[in-house]
Order: structure tokens, then sequence, then C-alpha cells
């Protein structure tokens, strides 16, 4: 197991190295840099502030040598300062934004879950009766809503229209920090997020569950006079979740994209907001910085999985 | 057994439901103690959220100057200047000398505000190494004098008419502050967006990353106490997201799109306030390209294109039709032409030029940096029209930093990447702010000259109208320079249009203009209240 770990941990920092310079070509690829992000075109800068900045910045450097001077800093852990914030270390501003879209995606994912595997038992107990219709075509609309539209008419009807959320934000400002400011600020932001992946869940259970109803220790269990709630709760629900658990699992990963649409409409501070405004802004360090803190999590949280999976299930061998 | 199940799962969804409700319902725990103004400040093409730097800033000025305060400021209307921490100041015979007389005020940290703070500034802001984009323009201050600690002496090398203008967006900074923070460390610094002090009526508190900037009020302000207790300047990442907060009531003021600003019309809650751009619009021609290069082409564009109808339709009537790069009588003289919209004689122009052998329906690529749908609106309109007489445009939106990427590009760009744009530059207050854009001395990488225009007549036109220091003079001189661009055409100037801010019918003595830039303007934020 320990060769395991280290011989997987090695294979991540050649893939976290791969990863930083592939983010840093394709962002000198792209057109336009910090810059050209700072140039208001309706009130343009004159020559020298432009050569001064460019200096400053050290984009005037050739660009092996700029990223050899990155990678030298960030093997001490220092990954920069902000073009576009003044005076803001990469670091800090990265590892602060972290926990809003943990929280953020954390809820939209329970809310997901509950919602999803309980909309999903129902609508296979209850099959082809109005309520599994009904919640199947409510699923098939949340699958095929994009996150943007749905955070966009959420924002309309919920906080404009009604007013019983906040239009974004995650504290209110001003204000003292408080849990229940917290909550009345994630709520919407947090089913909004869930939608897609509660439809999803939803279809996958029912679908699951449908299949396990139909086994045979199913029918042992009904035989042996079983009462049917415990044979679904206990005999089919726990076998049909194998499945779901994997999807859940991999819809970790296209939650964070998702975020980043929703912590945008929203103006969530976490990740997905500081990579949008980073990206428009052309703030190198900052896209840096975050790819790879994003890089290094994923890569650890796939470590993580494997090696649960070889505590739970002896059958799986980590070599 | 299967109503169990399902009486489960009910209860479940009652619990879930409550449990939303009631923190939806819940509100934000805490009420805010004191009155609050909280604005979208930095929201549109005037404000630079993130940015804390006034050394720095291309934009934002609305915002820095409520904590921050120049010598002098244009007044809201943006018609002339009047003082701010200078109280009155005088201009020698020979124009190489401006005399400041300084207000009594404290730094927001109880230190005295003097004129060694006034000549470390204007120090700093000409010393490019600071980061400061303010240094070229700058560059005809010799040096500032303080003969006593209330009077600062500008020293010019040479007259120069936009300098007062200038320094209304230099921002005064304390000495005692920054003295010890080396030019070069100075913009990476964390005192501005952790520490700063100023002198205007707000002191900073505090600012939470990317949400929002908070400022109290200044208990001893020289103009009187703020009667507002705090000031919150809200970020949103566009303009229909703080829209939403406007009439959600969570935010009492923010820039909105003019058809954002349509959707108020007869709100009783909230008052439009509208104000010219000081923004000229214009589709540039690439004078590297080769296909505008006669003249009559691009007479004809000009007559190809209905403005007013677009103006009428398109912006509600809400902007000005532009024959050179300004409008307004004082500025642009009698009898120019009007390029009234006439198809026929576009269509016969291109014809006499030959239009079919320079280019014929070839595409063009029409790039632009405008990304809302009101300029969609505007460029398929234009499109449609120009194609009726015979030019093929293809509009091309890209991002700020791609379209400065492109344009600016040094050495031998592809000039076919942008034979035409369709783009914005400042023309006001000061009419100055056009010649980066047309002046031959700017051609990149000098200047901001991106459509490469290179006319003698209109160069030395711009350059005796910057040269000019006697304001009656200037005006003549800048009229003629809009009779040279009227005439040559270096772009098909389309118009200067109205800009909106939407402000909250609770708001008393709140001033806003839309400034290009941002300003600073004389908004008093000291007199600004907010009924409950």
């Amino acid at each position: 197991m320990t060769t395991f770990i280290a011989r997987r941990l090695a294979i991540g920092l050649v893939m976290l190295l791969a990863l930083s310079v592939l983010v840093f070509v394709l962002l000198r690829l792209a057109p336009g840099d910090p810059i050209d992000a700072y140039i208001n075109p309706s009130a343009p800068l004159s020559a020298e502030a432009l050569a001064a900045l460019r200096a400053r910045l050290g984009l005037d450097a050739p660009l092996p040598v700029q990223y050899l001077g990155w990678l030298r800093a960030a093997l001490t852990g220092d990954l920069g300062f902000s073009t576009q914030r003044a005076g803001v270390p990469v670091l800090p501003l990265v590892l602060e934004r972290i926990g809003p879209t943990i929280l953020l995606m954390a809820a939209g994912l329970a809310i997901a879950i509950v919602a999803g595997i309980s909309a999903g038992i129902l609508s296979a107990v209850r099959r082809n009766s109005a309520a599994d219709v009904g919640l199947s075509v409510l699923a098939f609309t949340g699958i095929s809503s994009p996150a943007f539209l749905t955070a966009l008419l959420g924002l309309y009807f919920f906080s404009v229209r009604l007013g019983w959320a906040p239009s974004g934000s995650m504290t209110t400002p001003g204000a003292a920090f408080s849990v229940p400011d917290l909550l009345h600020h994630l709520v919407l932001p947090a089913v909004i997020l869930s939608i897609g992946h509660a439809a999803l869940i939803m279809r996958y259970m029912r679908a699951s569950l449908l299949e396990v109803l139909n086994q045979d220790y199913v029918r042992t269990a009904r035989a042996k006079g079983v009462r049917e709630f415990w044979v679904i709760v206990k005999h089919a629900v726990r076998n049909a979740l194998l499945p779901v658990i994997t999807l859940i699992g991999s819809t970790i990963g296209v939650a964070v994209g998702g975020a980043i649409f929703i912590e945008s409409v929203f103006n969530w501070p976490g990740m997905g907001l500081l990579l949008v405004s980073a990206v428009s802004d052309r703030d190198y360090p900052v896209i840096m910085g975050a790819t790879l803190v994003i890089g290094a999590a994923v890569i650890v949280v796939n470590l993580l999985t494997d090696i649960t999976y070889a505590a739970v299930d002896p059958r799986i061998r980590v070599s | 057994m299967k109503s169990n199940v399902s009486a489960r799962a009910r209860v479940r969804a009652a619990a879930i439901a409550a449990l939303m409700g009631a923190t939806l319902l819940a509100g934000p725990a805490l009420a805010q103690s004191g009155s609050t103004i909280t604005g979208g400040f930095d929201v549109g093409p005037g404000g630079l959220p993130g940015n804390f730097n006034p050394l720095a800033a291309t934009s934002g000025f609305t915002w820095l100057n409520t904590y921050y305060e120049p010598l002098v400021i244009y007044d809201a209307g943006l018609t002339k200047l009047e003082g701010a921490l200078a109280t009155e100041w005088t201009i020698s015979e020979d124009q190489r000398e401006i005399t400041f007389k300084l207000a009594e005020e404290t730094w927001h940290d109880g230190t005295p505000f003097t004129s060694a703070d006034v000549a470390f500034t204007i120090g700093l802001a000409k010393d490019a190494a600071s980061g400061s984009v303010l240094a070229a323009r700058l560059g005809a201050i010799d040096s500032v004098e303080t003969p006593d600690e209330r009077t600062a002496v500008v020293k010019l090398s040479a007259p120069d008419s936009g300098i007062l203008s200038t320094l209304s967006q230099v921002m005064i900074l304390p000495q005692h502050a920054l003295k010890d923070i080396a030019p070069a460390e100075l913009a990476a610094s964390t005192w501005w967006s952790t520490t700063p002090v100023g002198t205007g009526p707000f002191k900073f508190v505090k600012y939470a990353a990317d949400q929002y900037v908070e400022l109290a009020a200044d208990e001893d302000y020289r103009l009187g106490r703020p009667k507002t207790d705090r000031l919150i300047n809200r970020y949103f990442e566009n303009p229909a997201a703080a829209v939403s907060a406007l009439r959600a009531g969570e935010i009492d003021f923010t820039y909105v799109e003019p058809d954002d600003a349509k959707t108020f019309d007869g709100n009783d809650a909230f008052k439009v306030i509208e104000g010219p751009s000081y923004v000229v619009n214009y589709i540039g021609f690439n004078h590297q390209a080769k296909i505008w290069d006669d003249v009559r082409v691009r007479q004809a564009v000009m007559h190809a294109i209905d403005r007013q109808t677009i103006i009428d339709s398109l912006y509600g009537g809400a902007a000005d039709a532009a024959n050179c790069g300004y409008v307004g009588d004082r500025l642009v003289p009698q009898g120019i032409d009007q390029y009234e919209y006439d198809p026929a004689k576009a269509q016969a122009l291109l014809k006499e030029a030959g239009w079919d052998q320079i280019n014929g329906q070839k595409p063009i690529t029409w790039l632009t940096y405008y990304g809302t749908p009101q300029a969609a609106n505007v460029m398929a309109a234009i499109q449609a029209m120009l194609a009726q007489v015979g030019i093929n445009v293809v509009p091309r939106v890209v991002d700020t930093p791609t379209y400065n990427s492109i344009v600016y590009k040094e050495g031998t760009p592809d000039w076919n990447e942008f034979p035409m744009v369709y783009a914005g530059l400042q023309n006001g207050p000061n009419p100055a702010g056009i010649n980066v854009g047309l002046n031959e001395a700017q051609l990149p990488p000098d200047g901001a000259n991106i459509m490469r225009v290179q006319m003698p007549e209109l160069t030395a036109a711009l350059d005796g109208a910057l040269a000019e220091t006697d304001q009656t003079a200037a005006e003549g001189r800048w009229q003629e320079v809009c009779k040279v661009m009227n005439a040559q055409l270096p772009w098909a100037t389309m118009w200067v249009a109205n800009r909106y801010g939407v402000a909250s019918t609770k708001l008393a003595d709140f001033v806003w203009t839309p400034a290009p830039a941002g300003g600073p303007f004389a908004a008093h934020p000291e007199k600004w209240s907010r009924t409950e």
C-alpha cells in the first residue's frame, strides 16, 4: 500500500508539472495578456505607461524565463501576485476561495442526493402512476436545463419577484457574519446547482431500483412475508444505490463546472468566480495558481478514492 | 405498506421544504446599524472593480473619489473645474506656473494634510515606476514647490492646456503612510486594499474579496459630517446582476444598460439618471488595409448608414449624431457636411471610386469589443445598410483583451484581422481625448492611433489645438480639428450616446453622472442620504 501511495503521489506531481506547462502555454497562445486587459479602449494609456506595466509584471522576459521563474517560486510555495488585484498574493487568494466553493457544492449535492434518491424511489415504487410521469417530466426538464438559465430564472422569480432570497453574495454586505445569514444566501444557488444533479440521480435511482425489484432475492424476501416497506428499504434500495453512488462520485467533477456558472450569476466568492474574473482579466498568476490547486485537489481526491475502494472492497488490489 | 412508504416520503419532503422555507424567509440575521447606502458604484464602463490604487486607475474614479480627493475636480455637469483639496488656484501669465491654495483637512488617521502630500503625490504620479498610468500626461510638470503648508506651486516646462484636467484625476495620497514604500513596490502593496487613508468624506473600513467595499463616515470631514453612516460598493459580474439586486431592493443605485433603463420608466420607486457618455462611437477604417484609401469610399460608408433611424429606434433618441469626433455647438463649426442618409449617393460614390476593383463583395471583418445586446443590434442594422450599397461587412465580437491584442499588435500585423472596427473614444470633458486615436505621433507602439490614421492636416490641427492655452482660442482650434475630420473622414463617426444610472427614490441629494472613466466629478457624497 505504501509503495502504491508513493508511486501515485509521484505520478501526481508529474501530472501537476505537465498541467502547469499546459496552462502556461495555453494562456500565452490565447489572444490578449494582462496589459491588454488593463487598457480601457475608450481611454487608452500612453506607450510609456504600457512599457512600465509590462516590465513591472515581468511580461517583457522571454517565455521560458517567465515559466522557470514562476516554477522556481511555486516550488517554494510562492505562486506570485495577482496582476489585477494590487498586492494580493495568489496562494491565500486561491485558498480562501476553496471554502465557499466546497460549501456551495456540498450543499448542492446534498440537496440533489436527498431529492434525487427520494424522487427516484417514489417514481420506481409507483411505476407508471401520475407521480412517476410527473417526476420523470420534471427530471427531464431538470437534465435539459442549462445551469445559467435556471440560475437566471431562479434569480428573477425568487429574488426579484418574490424577494425570498438575496440576489447574490455570500453574506449581507456590511453585516456581521452569522450562520442564518449565510444559509439565507446559500439556499437559492445551492438549490439551483442541485437541480440537474437531482434529476440525473432520480433517473438512475429509478432505473436501478426497478431492475432490483425484479431480482430473485427481492421476490424471496416478499415470499418470506417481509413487509413491502422493509423489502424496499432493506433489500432493494440498498442494492440499487450502488450505481447511484458511482454516479454521485463522478458528479463531483461536473459540479465544479456548474458551480462556475452559479458562482458568476450569484456573485458567490468561490473558485469559479475567481477563475472567471481571472480569465477575463488575463490574470496569469491567478489562473496558474487556481488550476494548480484544483489539479492537486483532483489528484488527491482520486488517490483517496482508490485507497478507499481498496479498503472497502478487498477484491480490489492496489498495485 | 405502500402508503406507509409514501407517508414517510411526504414527511421527509415536508421537513426539507420547511427547513428550506425557514431559511429563505429568515432574511439577513443582523440588521445593519446606522444609515447605509449600498450601490453598484463600479458597474458599467465607468467602473473598475477590484482596483484600489488611483495611480493605476483607468476608470472607477466615482468610487475612489468617495475616500480620496484630487486638488481640482469637474462639476457634476462636467462643464468646468472647481476646487476640491485646493480652495483656489491661479495660473501665471506665462502659463508655466499654477499656484494652489490648499484646504485645511486631516487624513482619515488624523494626520494633517499639507502641501508636502501634494508634492509627494505628483512626484509618484509622474513616476511610471510607481505603476502610475498618468505619468506621460503629467510630463509637462517640472517640479512642485511648497513655500508653506497650505500652498503648492506646480511648475511646468511648457504651457499645457490639459494639465488641470489631468490633475483632476490625480488623487492626493498621504506621504506619511506611503513614503517608506519604494515606488516600484507601491503597485503591489497591500496598503491600497487594507489600510488606505484619504481625505474624502468617507473612510475605508474593509474589502470583502470580490464582494463589496465598505466605508464609514469621516466624522470630521471639512465640508460637514456625511449624512449617511456607511457607504457600500457591491461588486457584480455584469450590469444585469446589478439590476436584479436593485429591483430586489438590495442596492440603491447602479449603472444600467439603455435597454434596462427603459424598464424603469414610470416606476415611482426609482429615478433614471441620464447623461452624455462623452464617448464618440465610430467605425474605424484601418488605413493600412488599403481598401479605404479613397475618401469617396469612406464618404459612401457615411451616406449608407441611416444614423438617425438607428438613434431613434435603437437608442430611443438618446444619442447625438456625430459628424466629427465630438458633438455640441461649442466645438462643432457651422456648415460641415451632415452626411445625410442617401444610399443612392453612397452607391454612386463607390462606383466612382471603383469599389468593385478595390474590394467588391469580399467580406470585410468588422471587429469590436462591444458585447452588449444593444451593440449587436446596432451592428446588425449597420451591416444590413452597408450590404445594401455593396459593402459586405462581417461583425466579429471579441473580449477587450483580445481586441487590444489585435489592434495594438506591433511590427507588421495582419491588417485583414481588423480592416474595420466599431469602437469608442473618450471625447470629453476635454476634447483632447480624441488626440490619442488620430494623431500621427500616436501610432502604436507610441500611442493609441490603432487605425493607423496618417493625415498630416489632421495632425497639424490636433497639435495646434493641444498647444493652445487660451480657452476661447482653443475652442476655435478644436472647431478646426472637427472640420478636418469631417472632410477627410479618418473614421466614420456615428454618435455620442447617452448612458444611464438608476437610483432608488429613497436616496436624497444623490449626484451621479455617467462620466467617462467614472470622472471624478463633484458628487458630494457627504450630502447623500437615504430614507428608510
